[in-house]
């Protein structure tokens, strides 16, 4: 349970420190006819620095409103979330967020887009143009930053998302079934992408929502498993990295993975 | 960062290629779009010839009372006489004055109240019911009172027009600043977006295209709320010649000012369609 006292002595305890943590966290709506329904039961999970966790589930059993809560969107009713040692709120600074739409604005070009979260920062304009012209090449839209999203495919415009959700230099990213909306070849290249942009830059902590079991395990550390808004199953992956998603389907312990999940998604 | 230049070539993913877009259009497109711009207006002009040939036999033949058959070169010579002696262009002037300071008052106001109302849901909800009752009133009725309260100058033409198009504009404001995508703003919210950059740099731009449509629309509004007013009392415009005209039975000078303000209506809907593209670039075009 105390994990991080245990390793507290630990010459990594700095990195092992959790970025995210939540303790007897619980959420509650009420309910149109009165009550209240509760939708995550006391969760306490701890994310250490650099983690790259799936939070995988049947739809409506809580995994968004636990990336919610950690986003700040959602305040738990009672129990505690913390991140970066802060508040959930106070660590916003230090997010990154993606969603299964790409939620580009339209009447930003492709470049406008990923300078948009920097705007918001009030990164000045010189700064911002440059790194959002960086970004866009690093995800292969080098000559598109003129474009306008109806302009752009769907795969295109989901990785301006991406670089936009870089660009900002997250501690932290929360990704909402980042990659469900694409068709499955998209799916796959830009997957590939969002994958070689992690384990290329500095080791960010992902929380990743998604109900696709084949996903979570093939670009996660470690997969936690909700449902009926309690945590039901939590288990490293253990597939050594730098991974390639076309072998990774074949490895003996992905395979094994698969069969402990399948039944409860 | 290495593994990802290295693998630059390799990625060159063929499904995602971008949507046929005006930037990369072969000629051929272009060229067949031109033609048929070259048949719309033939068609158009073709239209025009045949109505003007429909409306000479109608005179010629006295289809009609007598009164009212007065042909296009009867109409043709009013306007030339009109020029000449300066009756039209004054009084075309004095309607267009009416017109645009109409438009731009009522359409500030428009623009802001209809912001204020898509913000404030309850003050909406207040006042949505008179503003209901407002807006069915039959505005020519009060073109009296409007007469009676500001006299037959220009004050009481644009009041008229401005109760026209500020209807128009606060409707569309109000729906547009609305129509934001809830996804936007959880993710502004996330990066970080104070209320003021929600509203500057998400709801107002979404409302623009909506915004910009009912301006378009109010300035049409703004030029029937005028020649009604002038129909009923003013001292000058168009649509006091057509009252003066219709009163002596002069119908060539009657229809030659309802040409001049069908003319003066398409120019207007046209410059307006001209900015409207020029500021609603990002939108795909209408065929996409």
């Amino acid at each position: 349970m105390n994990s991080s006292t245990l390793r507290a002595h630990a010459p990594e305890a700095q990195r092992l420190d959790p970025m995210i943590r939540l303790r007897q966290a619980r959420v509650t709506y009420p309910k149109p006819e009165g009550g209240t329904r509760t939708v995550l039961h006391d969760i306490d999970l701890d994310v250490p620095t650099g983690q790259f966790v799936a939070l995988v589930g049947r739809s409506g059993c809580g995994k968004t409103t636990l990336l919610n809560m950690i986003a700040a969107l959602v305040e738990p009713s009672s129990g505690s979330i913390e991140v970066r040692g802060t508040t959930a709120r106070e660590a916003r600074p230090h997010l990154g967020f993606m969603l299964a739409r790409d939620a580009l604005l339209p009447w930003r070009t492709a470049q406008g887009n990923v300078e948009y979260g920097l705007e918001l920062r009030g990164i000045d304009r010189a700064t911002r143009r440059q790194i959002a012209r960086d970004w866009l090449g690093r995800v292969h839209l080098g000559g598109s930053e003129r474009l306008w999203p109806w302009q752009l495919s769907q795969g295109m415009r989901q990785r301006v998302a991406l670089a936009r959700t870089w660009a900002l230099d997250p501690d932290v990213l929360l990704m909402d079934e980042p990659f469900a909306a694409l068709d499955a070849r998209t799916r796959i290249a830009v997957q590939q992408e969002f994958l070689e942009l992690w384990q290329s830059g500095p080791q960010r902590t992902v929380v990743f929502v998604t109900h696709d079991l084949g996903e979570a395990i093939a670009l996660a550390d470690r997969v936690v498993l909700v449902g009926e808004g309690r945590i039901l199953d939590d288990v490293e992956v253990g597939i050594e990295r730098p991974r390639d998603l076309e072998s990774v389907a074949a490895h003996p312990r992905y395979q094994e993975l698969y069969e402990r999940f399948r039944a409860s998604i | 960062m290495s593994q990802i230049t290295a693998s630059e070539q390799s990625t060159h993913r063929g499904d995602d290629v971008p949507r046929d877009a005006d930037f990369s259009a072969p000629r051929q497109p272009r060229q067949r779009a031109r033609r048929r711009t070259l048949l719309v207006r033939g068609a158009q002009l073709g239209l025009v010839v045949l109505w003007l040939v429909l409306w000479d036999l109608t005179a010629r033949y006295q289809w009609v009372t007598p009164v009212l058959a007065k042909s296009p070169k009867q109409s043709w010579d009013y306007l030339v006489e009109a020029v000449e002696n300066g009756e039209l262009w004054s009084n075309a002037q004095a309607t267009m004055i009416a017109v645009v300071i109409a438009w731009v008052l009522a359409s500030a106001v428009g623009v802001v109240a209809g912001i204020t109302l898509g913000l404030l849901p309850t003050l909406e909800r207040i006042l949505a019911p008179f503003l209901d009752a407002a807006n069915a009133m039959p505005r020519i009725a009060l073109a009296p009172f409007f007469i009676v309260a500001f006299g037959i100058g220009v004050q009481a033409k644009v009041a008229l027009a401005s109760t026209l198009v500020f209807f128009i504009v606060l409707s569309a404001s109000r729906a547009g600043v609305r129509s934001a995508d809830p996804e936007w703003l959880r993710l502004s919210a996330v990066l970080g977006a104070k209320k003021h950059h929600l509203f500057w740099k998400v709801m107002l731009p979404v409302a623009t295209p909506a915004i910009i449509a009912s301006l378009r629309l109010g300035l049409i509004y703004a030029l029937l709320g005028v020649v009604g007013s002038e129909l009923i009392a003013a001292q000058n415009g168009l649509g006091q010649l057509i009252a003066k005209y219709s009163s002596l039975f002069r119908l060539e000078a009657v229809y030659a000012i309802l040409l001049l303000l069908a003319v003066i209506a398409v120019v207007l809907n046209q410059v307006m369609a001209v900015v409207e593209r020029r500021l609603l670039r990002w939108q795909p075009p209408a065929d996409h």
